[in-house]
């Protein structure tokens, strides 16, 4: 008996039929579809506009960013009568909870407030009525003029990573178009992500900071590929286009599955790791659509335009 | 089959890393426990125990964990008096004779040589700035050995002072403590400790060796705590007192204030108008001033006694708080007062308890994410050589970046580990270039396919390089470690098994 066993890569494999049609669509279409990404793109600005003008800020800072004391206590705590006790004494107070990720088991509180640590801590063992050590309390703190100071410099090392980032760029394709597609799309990859998380409401803290500076990484990964098939090889464009698209997007969703499994593992421990996978979850999501349906349509046009 | 030299080298390295994270011989089979930290001025430091040292044995019978050690001690300092306790280590063996256990903390012995950061392994860390200075670079490191100097006195080995700055030339203190914090670190590493006494309104002497203190007393007949009282309320209060010892200028000149104060007679005792007062940063220390009785009037004398107290719910509370505070003065004493006003900018102190849960998952979440990928890669391909290739050059990759990780003493924290997934998943992405451009139907030949491959890769490498460099230097260095664990899992990834993998593929598809 034998078994009837699919090709090699048929899950992404399709029909030379399909494949024609599809093509031909994409000849047609390709510079019309262009106005899905510009409406998103100029939505997204008009948003952060207005989030700018409202918040004096581009996201929403966590502690860390802004100043303040997190507080871990070990142990099954009443996290709402925490709260509702303690919101008069401590400024901006937030909770959550650690718990066991088979068990659902609660391990600790996490405590985020503006106020300082010494008195968080004088407060807290008021309220808990024990002395908070090594042992049963981690303590964290910044003073807030220090992290204004730390903010800004992320910001900037974030500014100066895209610059030479975009050297770079400019550097492997001694050309114009195509290396300011590469940058433009690592640029609305984070504008765009920037806008998703703003909308969640997600307090960003260091931890989200870098992880916009490994989205540049993530993102000029599949531009580099499509740009370079494109750009180097002979053939035709739309086959180009396709065998990029197959190895770019295995890449991606790759990627993004790993991420996605690993944030919800990780996600009642570390709030920092969750954060950090879930900036690049939504940021690969966006690259999808940037890079195969804005970038593709402006090689194309312009490596069209150049025949 | 033929190994290519670029997977012999890949092999190579992958060994070495082995090494350097488990050591020869291997670390998890090391038996004993080693010192974490060993109190300055205790009999076991005076037997030269130290930190870092492994204990083997103790009293003849071996150790092999923690459970062992604290068996071996339970019950034996009960009688008070002095017994011989015998410890050996790797090296030699130790003889201390005391009335209390050995004043040292073990561990258990790592089971990597791979070192987690204050996140995963409990500790704390502190980064100081002085208060309306800028301070030069050399002020700056004069600074950090006084406060490393002070940290030590207090009985801490274990620390790390390091003067950082940042992008904006600010410069900074960066204090890393492991394991246990004492309660008050953000006072012992942030008061000025100006340390004054004065009788009206002269100054007498000032904390510090060269400031008119020769030595302070800190075990024995001269210092300790005296008594432990219940106060009215219920709560305890315990007194503490000890010996300093003044310079001879010091002395002479505390001679020359008394010999013009006049002498009350009161029922107690006959005592100078003027008492010895203490200051702390320019704040009079209540209830700590000493009265001077009549026949030290205008007498040359260099040893006075400083006494205080501390108060707690329990008497062993009170008692802790009053060793605490003693220890507090002391170390003030002896070390000096700091050239400046300081100010906390960040500390953290995190506790170890449940950093063992943490490592956990993030190794779950590890090994999750891998076999997501092998999923993928499996389905995509259906080829189950290449697939396995991808997976195991992914896990090589984590285990190569660990390696270097722990051979260059880098201390891996959350955002470390994430520059790590974040090389591997860049490593992961390659590979599949790699794998497509190497079957692609074209009719170059399979050298320029994977030439072709790299120029792909190597132009993403370089744009986050680039990327993670202005990150090494900002923010006081707290990002550093993901900058660089991410730089070099990317770069071992491009040199070497990324070479690698394209041999295997060419092996694999030709």
């Amino acid at each position: 008996m034998t078994r009837v066993r699919p090709p090699a890569g048929a899950f992404f494999q399709m029909k030379t039929e399909t494949k024609e049609k599809f093509s031909k669509l994409h000849d047609k279409y390709y510079k019309l579809a262009l106005i899905i990404p510009a409406i998103i793109l100029i939505l997204c600005l008009v948003y952060m506009i207005n989030f700018y003008s409202s918040n004096g800020d581009f996201i929403y800072k966590d502690i860390s960013l802004k100043g303040g004391t997190s507080a871990t206590l070990y142990g099954k705590i009443d996290i709402s009568d925490l709260e509702s006790k303690l919101s008069g004494s401590l400024e901006e107070l937030r909770t959550r909870q650690i718990y066991d990720l088979v068990t659902r088991e609660q391990k600790a509180v996490v405590i985020e407030t503006t106020t300082p640590g010494d008195e968080v801590k004088q407060v807290l063992e008021d309220y808990l009525g024990y002395k908070l050590d090594n042992q049963n309390s981690s303590f964290e703190f910044s003073e807030s003029s220090f992290t204004q100071g730390f903010y800004k410099q992320l910001l900037w090392a974030n500014l100066i990573a895209f610059i030479l980032m975009s050297i770079v760029v400019f550097i492997l394709f001694r050309s114009f178009v195509p290396s300011f597609t590469v940058i433009s799309c690592v640029l609305i990859d984070i504008l765009m992500t920037l806008v998703a998380v703003n909308m969640l409401g997600v307090r960003i803290s260091t931890a989200g900071i870098i992880a916009f500076l490994m989205l540049i990484g993530y993102s000029v990964d599949t531009d580099i590929l499509l740009t370079t098939r494109l750009m180097k090889h002979e053939g035709d464009l739309n086959r180009k286009i396709y065998g990029a698209f197959k190895t770019g997007i295995t890449m991606t969703l790759t990627s993004l599955l790993a991420i996605i499994a690993a944030m919800i593992i990780v996600s009642s421990f570390s709030e920092i790791l969750k954060q950090i996978f879930l900036i690049i979850t939504i940021g690969l999501i966006f690259d999808i659509l940037n890079t195969w349906l804005t970038n593709v349509s402006i090689l194309k046009w312009y490596l069209e335009a150049k025949k | 089959m033929k190994l290519t030299w670029k997977i012999w080298l890949f092999l190579v390295v992958f060994a070495l890393a082995l090494i350097s994270i488990f050591g020869i011989p291997p670390t998890f089979l090391q038996k004993g426990v080693i010192i974490s930290s060993v109190e300055s001025n205790s009999s076991a430091f005076d037997a030269g125990l130290r930190q870092g040292q492994t204990i083997i044995a103790i009293d003849g019978k071996s150790i092999n964990n923690l459970d062992d050690f604290s068996k071996s001690l339970e019950g034996k300092y009960l009688s008070g008096e002095k017994v011989k306790t015998s410890i050996i280590t790797t090296q030699s063996e130790f003889i201390i004779y005391s009335e209390k256990s050995p004043e040292i903390t073990v561990s258990e012995i790592p089971k990597t040589r791979i070192k987690t950061g204050l996140d995963l392994s409990g500790g704390s860390r502190a980064l100081v700035r002085a208060q309306d200075v800028k301070l030069s670079s050399a002020e700056t490191n004069d600074l950090a050995g006084v406060i490393e100097n002070r940290l030590n006195v207090y009985g801490l080995t274990d620390v790390k002072v390091t003067p950082v700055s940042d992008l904006s030339g600010d410069n900074y203190i960066k204090i890393e403590i492991a394991g246990a914090t004492p309660r008050d670190l953000g006072k012992l590493i942030s008061e000025q400790g100006k340390f004054e006494a004065k009788i009206g309104n002269e100054s007498v002497f000032l904390g510090g060796k060269d400031q008119g203190v020769a030595s302070v007393a800190r075990s024995g007949q001269q210092a300790g705590i005296e008594s432990c009282q219940q106060q009215s309320q219920g709560s305890y209060f315990c007194n503490f007192r000890f010996s300093v010892y003044l310079s001879e200028a010091a002395a002479k000149r505390q001679a020359d204030v008394t010999r013009t104060l006049e002498v009350n007679r009161t029922p107690q005792g006959n005592y100078l108008s003027k008492k010895l007062d203490f200051y702390l940063d320019d704040k009079f220390l209540e209830g700590k001033s000493l009265l001077i009785s009549e026949d030290l009037k205008g007498r040359v004398t260099t040893q006075i006694s400083i006494e205080g107290s501390g108060s707690g719910a329990t008497q062993q509370d009170a008692y802790k708080t009053a060793e605490q505070e003693m220890k507090d003065l002391q170390t003030i004493l002896i070390t000096g007062s700091l050239p400046y006003k300081l100010e906390i900018s960040k500390l953290d102190t995190i506790s170890p308890t449940l950093g063992d849960d943490f490592t956990n998952s993030i190794l779950i979440a590890g090994v999750v994410a891998l076999f997501c990928v092998a999923c993928v890669i499996f389905i995509k391909y259906r080829k189950f050589k290449s697939s396995l290739a991808i997976l195991c050059i992914g896990t090589s990759e984590i285990i190569i970046t660990l390696g270097i990780a722990a051979f260059l003493d880098i201390n891996l924290d959350l955002p470390a580990i994430a520059g790590v997934l974040a090389a591997i998943g860049t490593g992961v992405n390659d590979q599949i270039v790699i794998l497509d451009e190497a079957r692609r139907n074209v009719t170059s030949s399979m050298r320029e396919r994977i030439k072709n491959a790299f120029q792909i890769i190597m132009g993403a490498y370089l744009t986050l390089v680039v990327a993670m460099i202005p990150l090494y230097f900002a923010g006081a260095g707290l990002l550093k470690g993901f900058a660089l664990t991410t730089v070099i899992g990317l770069t071992l990834g491009v040199l070497i098994t990324r070479p690698a993998f394209s041999d295997i593929v060419k092996m694999i598809e030709e």
